[in-house]
């Protein structure tokens, strides 16, 4: 009981110097001008991301819309980054919350085509933690657990796994007989599809 | 920098891209540097897992060693050597299932990169090994977790203002009120109502009595008897309470009042050097009633201050002749010893089961 007090009244102490070192990783972020720069501290923002006594720092410095930003960006570094860090924020109802409110979930169905395992799974399981009564529908559309389903049957475990537990928990058996059908009538959506190099 | 090309979606790698090690880097600037040298990577729930796989042992069948070594960091379930997966030459690669992921987590941390009987080993997580129901219970724990986080704090900077606050009191407003608050919490809360149920609220250790309690023993005695009701000791429990006898009521209901009772008390003590057998300790019933016995006993008897109504045990034993020592301070020690001397030969049976039930409260006399 009183560790618990203690500890948390550190913690406390170290939020304010948390939120100033952040405020400067942020800044640093958007006046540097190297890519370089950029990937080191996207890949250090999305790590704070992790930590729950980060969050409201985070939140405060609206860190969410920036690495909403990085999932239209080429560099695949970034994209992966920034995913990787809204997978980690969305754990957390308020970040989840501020996702939802910026209409994130176009952004983060879009990874789902990436070419990079750790992409798409950072981005299946946000999609996860987007999911509310509310925004279900849209996580949860037909083109997105038709995707899952394809990813389910691939033979990468990890992904395969993380596509069963999205079509288990969060659709319906409906949801994903409909999408079977679909697959099967070749009237397929091309979301989770990566487009082919070149 | 963070992946290699080739790893793709759609194909089945033995060794995956998580399981290399990456280029740490260098070029951070020194605000930004760890401790340790450190790749540019993100770490997610999605590539944490209870699995590690351990490269890079030597072998020379140090096995037990390895696990020895592992379990340091916790309970570990099941373990094998992974012959299937490409090692260098003349070493071993291992799979370690750890109970907890937070058991992986700091064996990673520390074992990673560490000298192990002249290999260095690499240590890295296996989410590739993971079940379906692995995974979906990795997520449903962290989630869990986080929950647990977000409320701790908001308590916490909720509780910071109104600190005198019962926990009662506190902890209903402090879900419902915070700086940032913006009306999405009702809708949070009724699309997963049970939320909040698993964080039971412990109360504030009680603040108020702390300081009396804190005091000597005789600050809790005078206290205890203020009070007269159970009363926790420093630790919180009633264990040690005992309720204040009429006898201890008698003595003390001359004094003027409790507070300045310690002070007077502790004179008082200096004088008679009566010492304090109402320490507050558990002191069964039969017990006690012997021990009343003889401390009415001793109290009478005392400085020669003969109570008259007091009862006497055993045969009485004839008159010494008393012996003048032409000093007052040497006639109450004979008279003392003299006392002592006829209780010893006259109780024994019963001086002899006291003392053994209550040594420690037993008063000892000084001769």
């Amino acid at each position: 009981m009183f560790n618990r007090w203690c500890s948390t009244g550190m913690n406390r102490f170290c939020a304010s110097d948390r939120l100033e070192y952040l405020q400067g990783l942020v800044t640093e972020f958007q006046d540097t001008d190297s890519e370089e720069a950029k990937e080191q501290i996207l890949a250090n923002l999305a790590n704070f991301a992790y930590d729950p006594r980060s969050m409201e720092a985070l939140r405060m410095l609206q860190v969410t819309e920036l690495f909403l930003d990085m999932l239209t960006e080429e560099n695949e570094n970034f994209v992966e980054f920034g995913i990787g860090g809204l997978c980690n924020l969305s754990m957390d109802r308020e970040c989840r919350d501020q996702i939802l409110q910026s209409g994130g979930i176009p952004l983060v169905t879009g990874c789902l085509s990436s070419h990079r395992d750790e992409t798409v799974l950072s981005a299946i399981t946000t999609l996860m933690n987007l999911t509310t009564a509310a925004s279900r529908s849209q996580t949860t559309d037909s083109a997105v657990v038709q995707s899952m389903l394809r990813f389910s049957l691939t033979q990468n475990p990890r992904l395969s796994n993380l596509a069963t537990v999205f079509l288990q928990d969060y659709c319906t058996q409906d949801q994903v007989d409909k999408a079977r059908e679909l697959l099967q009538g070749h009237s397929q959506s091309a979301v989770g599809i990566p487009l082919p190099k070149d | 920098m963070a992946a290699s090309e080739g790893c793709s979606v759609w194909d089945t790698p033995r060794v995956y891209k998580h399981h290399e090690q990456q280029k740490a880097c260098h070029t951070r600037p020194k605000y930004r540097e760890g401790r340790r040298p450190k790749a540019v990577k993100v770490y997610t729930i999605n590539l944490e897992s209870r699995f590690l796989l351990v490269q890079g042992v030597p072998a020379i069948g140090v096995m037990t060693e390895l696990v020895q070594l592992f379990a340091l960091y916790g309970v570990i379930e099941e373990y094998r050597v992974l012959d299937e997966y490409p090692a260098e030459q003349f070493t071993e690669v291992y799979l370690m299932k750890f109970q907890k992921l937070t058991s992986a987590r700091a064996a990673k941390r520390n074992t990673d990169e560490k000298s192990f009987y002249g290999g260095i080993l690499h240590v890295c997580y296996a989410p590739e090994y993971e079940t379906v129901e692995d995974i979906r219970k990795k997520l449903q724990d962290r989630r869990s977790y986080m929950n647990r986080a977000c409320i701790k704090s908001e308590t916490e900077s909720e509780k910071e203002p109104t600190r005198s606050k019962k926990p009662a009191e506190s902890s209903a407003p402090a879900l419902a009120s915070t700086p940032w608050e913006d009306g999405n919490r009702a809708q949070t809360e009724t699309s997963n109502p049970n939320t909040y149920s698993g964080f039971p609220l412990l109360p504030l250790p009680p603040e108020e009595e702390a300081p009396q309690q804190c005091l000597s023993s005789w600050g809790f005695k005078s206290h205890s008897l203020q009070t007269n009701a159970p009363t926790e000791d420093k630790m919180g429990s009633l264990h040690r309470f005992i309720s204040a006898s009429p006898e201890l009521s008698k003595q003390t209901t001359n004094w003027p009042n409790s507070a300045s009772a310690d002070k007077e008390e502790r004179d008082r003590s200096k004088i008679s050097r009566n010492p304090p057998s109402t320490a507050p300790r558990f002191i069964p019933r039969t017990a006690r009633l012997e021990n009343r016995k003889r401390k009415m006993m001793d109290n009478t008897d005392f400085l020669g201050m003969l109570d008259k109504n007091a009862p006497f045990f055993g045969p009485k034993l004839p008159e010494q002749q008393k012996m003048d020592m032409e000093d007052n301070s040497l006639n109450t020690t004979a008279s003392l010893i003299r006392q002592t001397m006829a209780k010893v030969s006259s109780i024994p049976t019963e001086m002899k089961t006291s003392s053994n039930t209550t040594t420690t409260t037993k008063p000892r006399r000084r001769i």
